[in-house]
């Protein structure tokens, strides 16, 4: 699998005529995964040793046990790393990291400068950003897993997902299941997708992070056509895409999101809605995936948790990105993508 | 019934008090037992905050507990308990912050004076269960989270908003009932309903 990835990426790299593109197109779900996976890696290394010489940056930390300094690898440590050097529960603990006091990091996003560092759990005082955070990486999770929970003969090519809105009840990601013209997942398939979802929680994996260029991500995104009209837009602002890897499975959000997806507790897939599309959009019709989560630790009677799932339930009033004028709201349907 | 009554006499502990002291067996016997009492009482008077083993903890709680309370009750002018507050602090200073500290603290304290909570066990170690003991209103931080009602919690937003939903949808509906009630109703209704309410 890895050699036939590979052999695509080279060809693709010597050239990138239509014909090539083409049979790239042609790639099962799976196999585009693993192809995403293995740029995502090789670029990771390339950034990774690009860094050359070794500076030392001084880290202050702030926090229990008690504030200390500590003097860090410059673009290579992560505040995940300084996490580990005090305990487990730190590195378990917290979903974010607070930079300088004003600026959220990922945890899996290496260090540029000295700085103060504080770490962010979710029953802080002000949890409003580690809560978007944790929102956007469970949209991000649940993209994850509609693309690995279909047949390989059921093409599954993931569109977007729009901004956490929390209040809304659900996380949502919309995906385009071409060969799918009206599906309605029963409640076994839902539980399937949950029991899905669950899977990957438990394993406990890291959220990667990596910001590439726009060739890159377009080469990576290849496959998937909602994606790569999406790239452009995205990498107008400085030419970077942030791109995030959850085990296999690659995507594009702004961020940042949690470190790790133990830290998603109970977690439903709810519903699955088809929204359709204006008549001048190409995309036709696409399906709202619907999830509602809540972090570890949080002690939520099962009726309180059960009222949550029935919410989030309803189709999710966020605006359809293939049928923007349903809603009075103005922003484009590009910037839609740039927000998550 | 000129019996004295019991429960004024002896000051009455709000912690449970089993019926049966734990041995905390040692060499020494029971004499050993008192002095690891007295020692962990101390270190309680002393350092308000104190990691400790459960059996230990629970048992010293409960003479701390009785310490503060005749304090209380008699003040620093009382011989016995000047004696008895002299034999459980092994530093004497902490007779002072006995009298002149925590007797005005928990003067008014209608619950009781120390707090325990279980902690975690030691792993690798023994297999035995341990707990925190703490002077209610030390200067510590908490030891337990006690944000549950912040309500910037995911999951209060999450309740929050789902509350709101429910108001929202059930105004809704009483206001399509009244709206329904007002159109079944025609004018003939409103016409012979109204001249006794203006006469009540």
């Amino acid at each position: 699998m890895k050699q036939h990835a590979l052999s695509i990426s080279k060809s693709l790299l010597l050239n990138t005529s239509a014909k090539c593109l083409s049979s790239i197109r042609c790639l099962s779900t799976e196999e585009a995964v693993e192809r995403r996976n293995h740029l995502f890696v090789l670029e990771k290394k390339r950034q990774h040793e690009k860094v050359g010489r070794i500076e030392k940056i001084e880290v202050n930390y702030k926090g229990v046990p008690k504030d200390c300094t500590l003097i860090m690898n410059k673009d290579i440590s992560t505040p995940y790393d300084c996490a580990r050097h005090f305990s487990e529960w730190h590195t378990e603990m917290s979903a974010l990291a607070l930079l300088d006091g004003t600026l959220h990091w990922d945890m899996h996003r290496p260090l540029t400068e000295s700085c103060t560092l504080e770490f962010q759990s979710f029953n802080i005082a002000e949890p409003q950003q580690v809560n978007k955070a944790f929102w956007r990486t469970c949209s991000l999770l649940l993209g994850a897993c509609a693309s690995v929970a279909f047949k390989s003969t059921v093409p599954v090519a993931l569109h977007s997902f729009p901004g956490p809105d929390i209040r809304s009840g659900s996380f949502i990601y919309d995906v385009d299941l071409p060969t799918l013209p009206d599906w309605r997942p029963t409640s076994q398939e839902l539980h399937t997708l949950s029991a899905e979802y669950i899977r990957i929680c438990r394993q406990k994996l890291p959220v990667e992070r990596l910001d590439v260029s726009e060739e890159l991500a377009l080469e990576m995104f290849v496959d998937n056509p909602h994606k790569t009209t999406q790239i452009p837009s995205i990498a107008k602002a400085n030419g970077k895409v942030t791109l995030y890897k959850v085990d296999k499975h690659v995507d594009i959000s702004k961020g940042p999101l949690i470190g790790n997806t133990g830290q998603v507790g109970k977690v439903a897939v709810t519903a699955v809605h088809k929204l359709t599309g204006s008549n001048d959009s190409e995309v036709k019709q696409l399906y709202r995936f619907q999830g509602v989560a809540l972090p570890t630790g949080v002690i939520l009677n099962h009726f309180a948790f059960s009222l949550l799932i029935e919410r989030a339930k309803k189709l999710n009033s966020a605006r359809s990105p293939i049928n923007p004028f349903a809603d009075t709201r103005e922003p484009a349907h590009e910037s839609i993508a740039a927000r998550a | 019934m000129n019996q004295a009554d019991v429960t004024k006499l002896v000051s009455k502990l709000r912690i449970k008090v089993p019926d049966k002291h734990r041995r905390l067996r040692n060499i020494k016997g029971p004499e050993g037992r008192l002095d690891k009492l007295r020692k962990t009482v101390t270190g309680l008077i002393k350092y308000e905050r104190i990691e400790l083993n459960h059996h230990r903890a629970d048992e010293a709680r409960q003479y701390a507990e009785r310490l503060i309370s005749e304090a209380i009750m008699h003040g620093d002018c009382h011989k016995p308990t000047m004696d008895i507050a002299d034999y459980w602090l092994l530093e004497k200073e902490l007779i002072h912050k006995l009298f002149k500290v925590l007797a005005p603290r928990f003067e008014n304290c209608n619950t009781a004076f120390t707090k325990m909570y279980k902690a975690p066990r030691v792993v690798p170690g023994r297999n035995i269960d341990k707990a925190i003991i703490e002077l209610r209103g030390n200067p510590y931080p908490s030891l337990t989270n006690k944000q549950w009602n912040n309500r910037h919690l995911l999951q209060n937003v999450l309740l929050d908003a789902a509350k709101y939903e429910y108001r929202q949808a059930k105004y809704a509906e009483m206001a399509e009932k009244i709206g329904k009630n007002e159109d079944a109703q025609p004018k003939s209704d409103d016409s012979a309903n109204s001249k006794p309410v203006a006469n009540v």
